[in-house]
């Protein structure tokens, strides 16, 4: 089974008013986790998204599509970062939680759809 | 058995020889540049176990010759079409003598080769890609590797870009004055990005990866061999030394950026700085200086510098103001800007930045946020620091500067007056 673990754009707001080391600490938690599941194979694929203030939407406006500024979501619910896993379900949530653990920042498990036709 | 880096330099001396001898035995760069290619795959697999052979290029030409002439067999309509389009095309004349291998034109040939791939029709990531894999004798994979993309999307872009070479008609030859300086420079470009591609991204990752800067200096000193009268091409290679030799200091063990000033410089590798300067010294004022002789100058005051503190800012200013003049742009006003504010203090560098503000190009990089951070914090204004490390930091599209900035916005916040917006 494969699971998509959703970090969103509150959690960089959330940090400024942190300190220094509990950034690094969490900085370090990530790159150290992420290293870990790269290694045992569970992770095929992880990234992180630029600031959301970066993004651009394109929206359906007077019967066209046009590029606007910001992204279409509120920043604190857009997607900030991801790992896909290729782990069972109780595996993914308990990756979810080390992270969760720690930044008392809410993430969101979602099972991918499966491309074969067997239930 | 024979050791991996042995096979790939013997692979990468006579890639682009083999190459250029089957150009101008069948004319067609494209369908010569596959075989090639096939040729190095298969040297990969047999090597290995069975050892270099005694005449590897000799080897490597008869292995890629069978490709090629397979490849055309294979299709005889296709066939029919490759060999006419080969006696067509102006640019792919075989040579009057088939037989002859011209082992002394190797010097002209891979140069040719260079200025064919690095094309002014190409757009940078296929004169790269191109680059690395025609002269520089990398597979595939491993170009794909090294700018960490899919194989194919690599695969995809070589074919593209043999295709545009073909349309533009570009000519399996040395360019002739005038345009041949121009199209140097085009060819200094390409090296330069994938330099740049190598060290930006070299920070932190266990990754396996061919290693861009190395064969970044590797193609540079090749070019500084064949054209030991070019400048401009001694003036990149010595900039790439010099700053490659600060690399160990660049990241602390755990990936994060180490800012120049707070590196420790016994980590600097002291002899590519010995040779750097050494090829500044020999080439500067043999011809007219450029910016990439400027830039290595500089370079190379960062790196005789024991300290941080000792560092000759008043002639990196001299230097900034030369490189103004010459190479005018808004990455050189912003290093200008830094250089001033250590000379004439932070305010002085903060009012030059001011002339960057409504400057287009600077409008989607953090470098300009982040240079006015670090300025703002060595001026005391605390506040208006940490909130140009935080602008800094949403505009970066790279993990590790985000990192770096929001951990210097935060060092401010805990040093500074509590509270704050958030």
């Amino acid at each position: 089974m494969k699971y998509m673990i959703m970090m969103f754009g509150g959690l960089g707001a959330a940090t400024q008013n942190r300190s220094p080391e509990w950034i690094a600490g969490m900085h370090e938690l990530l790159m150290k986790l992420d290293t870990e599941l790269k290694e045992s194979g569970e992770c095929l694929a992880s990234d992180a998204l630029a600031d959301p203030s970066q993004a651009r939407t394109v929206r359906f406006v007077n019967g066209a599509p046009v590029p606007t500024d910001g992204p279409f979501a509120e920043v604190k619910e857009s997607l900030a970062g991801y790992w896909i896993l290729d782990v069972d379900e109780e595996r993914a949530l308990q990756i979810a939680a080390q992270v969760v653990g720690y930044t008392e920042f809410p993430m969101e498990v979602r099972r991918i759809m499966d491309h074969s036709a067997q239930p | 058995m024979t050791g991996r880096e042995q096979i790939d330099g013997v692979l990468r001396e006579f890639a682009p020889q083999v190459l250029a001898t089957l150009v101008r035995r069948y004319g067609q760069f494209d369908a010569c540049e596959d075989a090639v290619q096939e040729a190095l795959l298969a040297a990969t697999v047999q090597w290995p176990g069975q050892g270099v052979p005694k005449q590897p290029r000799a080897w490597l030409l008869t292995v890629a010759t069978r490709a090629l002439i397979d490849e055309w067999r294979a299709d005889s309509a296709r066939r029919r079409r490759e060999t006419a389009a080969a006696l067509d095309a102006p640019g792919y004349a075989p040579a009057a003598d088939l037989a002859d291998d011209h082992p002394g034109d190797d010097r002209d040939d891979t140069l040719a080769l260079l200025f064919l791939c690095c094309h002014p029709a190409l757009s940078p990531p296929s004169q790269l890609a191109l680059t690395l894999r025609a002269v520089g004798g990398l597979t595939t994979a491993q170009i794909a590797a090294a700018f960490l993309v899919p194989e194919a999307t690599i695969a995809r872009r070589i074919v593209r870009a043999k295709q545009r070479i073909r349309d533009a008609g570009a000519r399996f030859e040395l360019p002739a004055q005038p345009q041949r300086t121009e199209r140097l420079g085009v060819v200094l470009h390409a090296l330069y990005l994938i330099f740049n591609e190598g060290y930006t991204t070299s920070s932190g990752s266990a990754l396996q990866r061919t290693d861009l800067t190395a064969e970044a200096i590797r193609l540079t000193r090749l070019l500084h061999r064949l054209l030991p009268g070019e400048a401009e091409v001694a003036g990149l290679l010595a900039l790439m030394l010099l700053t490659d030799a600060r690399r160990a200091g660049r990241t602390d063990p755990d990936g994060r950026i180490v800012p120049l000033a707070e590196q420790q410089r016994d980590k600097w590798d002291a002899a590519g700085i010995v040779e750097g300067q050494a090829i500044l010294t020999r080439n500067l004022g043999s011809g007219p200086v450029g910016p990439y002789q400027l830039q290595a100058a500089i370079a190379a005051l960062h790196d005789e510098a024991p300290t941080a503190e000792a560092t000759d800012w008043p002639q990196i200013l001299a230097l900034y103001d030369v490189l103004t003049t010459i190479a005018p742009g808004p990455v050189v006003t912003l290093s200008r800007a830094v250089a001033l504010a250590h000379v004439h203090g932070p305010r002085a560098g903060l009012a030059i930045l001011g002339t960057l503000d409504t400057d287009q190009r600077m409008a989607h990089t953090h470098r300009l946020e982040a240079v006015r951070a670090h300025l703002l914090e060595q001026a005391g204004d605390t506040a208006a620091a940490r909130d140009s490390y935080l602008q800094a930091a949403r505009m970066t599209a790279s993990l590790p500067e985000q990192r770096y900035l929001q951990l210097r916005a935060a060092r401010l916040r805990s040093g500074g007056p509590p509270g704050g917006s958030g």
